[in-house]
């Protein structure tokens, strides 16, 4: 995995433009987790319970009743550009 | 080389929910936007969601009525992906945990049950709708604008394996899906609203390869027409790229209705790409054997067991198949007529073929109070007997949906009862040959037009109704022997 790992993909996806030095930076940290990560695998948990989520909570499940929303103007106060009710955007084409 | 193309469906089902998956939004069908929205399906941060009770219900009835393991330990991830219609930069999805595994549903194509494997049943949300404003062309758009009404309403993906090898079976999987969210009353399953939306993953291989070939995913087709084609012309475009020895690119393709083509949209991500994990803002879900047991509680008449009544009344199963998938008074109504009949094939002629056309026509939607199964039930015996014929049978339906009468009582009123009385019959073909000597004496064969003249000669000399069938078989007795 860790020969694998590419910054300017990894900023790519994230959307955040990275000057050199910081790129050369992040590599760098990034690549410390990644091997810590590597060093979590050699751990023998096959005896152990296994925990999925960071919490131990349970999920509650709210009733399926609908509530009054946000008025449409408050909504839509604090977007710079709007039209005909809508937020207006950049072209965004997929 | 002879190839064979390999499919994936992927379908979004709109659940029909009162709220919203996350927040307590009204779902609701507008044109006017952002009108049902608050913090949490607008992504302001600090928002928290707060999972749908019975949306976690409907999940689990489809689990169950695609026979999928239910999984009782799970969780929602977050799927990261930058894009407007999602301000929040992610959609709450499930990953290696989702509510149903290893399903399969049965679908009926032709005359033969195929069962098509599930993969998973999993939860998210929907994202909001963008519309392009511009020339018009989509790469030419000059803004985008938002409406977050449709943001955080709650989606099932249902996902199969890669099983379906046509484009005819994925329109079968997809009809029988539909009518299952339906039957199951947990979406209203209209395609032309969105309440069902699904992708195709396609590839094309050897057919005596073990393998499978470069995956695409098909994007945007609207209608159950456009799916049948765009995958058509998906398994076309790919085979030519094969036979040439080419290789194909794994990619989205958007289908594009006016072109009737396929067109490359981005290359694929993979799931690694959308950095899944777990939300730290919603904990495990829990689904115990109680809830399992409370949610298939709820589960009535699957479109199966409805089929296998059908198919046990002396249907087909590909006439099973049409009044399953039919509207619910259309296969209440067969029930109760063929009960009394006791004719499958001619009571679901008649109902199918021309109470549905003669209501087209008269551009009804629903019988009118007085017309049941039983009056139903007595046209059909009346022609199915040969005491009336076919036409005065459609005469008297067209009567009987404008007013309240008895088909039988009506029948004898005007006069369209039909003789099969022998004697009555036997004496009119003889003074019809009698006066048609000329035409006798040219007759050939029993398969001679001339006789149709001959009956026809009979039917007009009566001044009763006669069946024309009796009169052909006593015709032919009297002159052929």
């Amino acid at each position: 995995m860790s020969e694998n790992f590419n910054i300017d993909d990894v900023s790519n996806l994230a959307s955040i433009e990275l000057s050199e030095d910081e790129k050369a930076k992040l590599q760098k940290d990034l690549q410390i987790i990644l091997e810590h990560v590597e060093a979590l695998k050699n751990v023998d948990i096959k005896d152990e319970k296994i925990d999925i989520h960071p919490l131990s909570k349970v999920l509650e499940l709210r009733k399926d009743e609908s509530k009054e929303s946000l008025k449409h103007e408050d909504a839509m106060m604090n977007s710079p550009e709007t039209k005909d009710g809508h937020f207006v955007v950049p072209p965004s084409i997929e | 080389m002879n190839l064979k193309a390999t499919i994936g469906m992927e379908t979004h089902v709109e659940l029909d929910t009162e709220s919203k998956m996350f927040c307590s939004c009204e779902v609701i069908e507008s044109e006017e936007p952002n009108i049902s929205v608050c913090p949490t399906c607008l992504g302001l941060p600090g928002a928290l969601p707060v999972p749908n009770k019975t949306a976690i219900e409907y999940i689990v009835m489809l689990s169950l009525g695609t026979n999928c393991n239910i999984t009782n330990e799970g969780m929602f991830h977050r799927k990261n992906y930058f894009y407007p219609d999602l301000p929040k930069n992610y959609q709450i999805s499930q990953f290696d945990f989702p509510v149903g595994i290893n399903g399969s549903l049965e679908i009926v194509l032709d005359e033969e049950l195929h069962s098509v494997e599930i993969e998973r049943v999993h939860m998210e949300e929907d994202t909001g709708k963008s519309v392009h404003e511009g020339s018009g062309r989509i790469d030419s758009a000059i803004s985008t604008l938002l409406d977050f009404n449709r943001s955080g309403i709650p989606l099932v993906e249902v996902v199969t394996k890669p099983v379906i090898s046509t484009s005819k079976m994925a329109v079968a999987y997809i009809e029988e899906l539909r009518q299952l969210v339906i039957e199951l009353g947990i979406s209203k399953g209209k395609l032309e609203k969105g309440n069902l939306r699904f992708d195709a993953n396609i590839s094309v291989a050897d057919e005596n390869s073990n393998e499978l070939g470069t995956k695409v995913e098909i994007k945007n087709m609207n209608s159950l027409k456009s799916l049948e084609k765009a995958i058509d012309y998906e398994i076309m475009r790919q085979s030519k790229q094969v036979e040439k020895g080419e290789s194909v690119i794994q990619e989205t393709r958007h289908w594009d209705e006016n072109k009737q083509v396929t067109i490359s949209m981005r290359t694929k991500e993979g799931s690694a790409d959308y950095r899944y994990f777990s939300d730290p803002d919603l904990p495990n879900m829990i689904i115990d054997q109680e809830f399992i047991k409370n949610s298939k509680k709820k589960i009535q008449n699957l479109p199966t067991d409805k089929r296998k009544t059908l198919k046990e009344s002396g249907l087909s199963l590909s006439d099973s198949n049409y009044l399953d998938k039919g509207e619910k008074w259309l296969y209440d109504l067969y029930l109760s007529t063929v009960e009394n009949t006791k004719d499958s094939k001619s009571t679901f002629n008649f109902l199918t073929g021309e109470l549905q056309g003669q209501m087209r026509k008269a551009e009804i939607d629903k019988l009118p109070e007085w017309v049941d199964s039983e009056k139903l039930a007595n046209l059909i015996n009346l022609f199915e007997t040969n005491e009336v014929s076919f036409t005065s049978a459609k005469d008297i339906l067209a009567k009987l949906l404008g007013e309240d009468i008895d088909p039988k009582s009506y029948a004898s009123e005007k006069n369209l009862i039909q003789s099969s009385d022998d004697e009555e019959i036997r004496a009119l073909v003889t003074s019809v040959v009698k006066d048609n000597q000329d035409i006798v004496e040219r007759l050939e064969d029993p398969d001679d037009k001339l006789v149709g003249f001959l009956v026809g000669q009979v039917m007009k000399s009566s001044e009763i109704k006669v069946n024309p069938g009796t009169v052909k078989e006593v015709l032919l007795k009297e002159l052929f022997g």
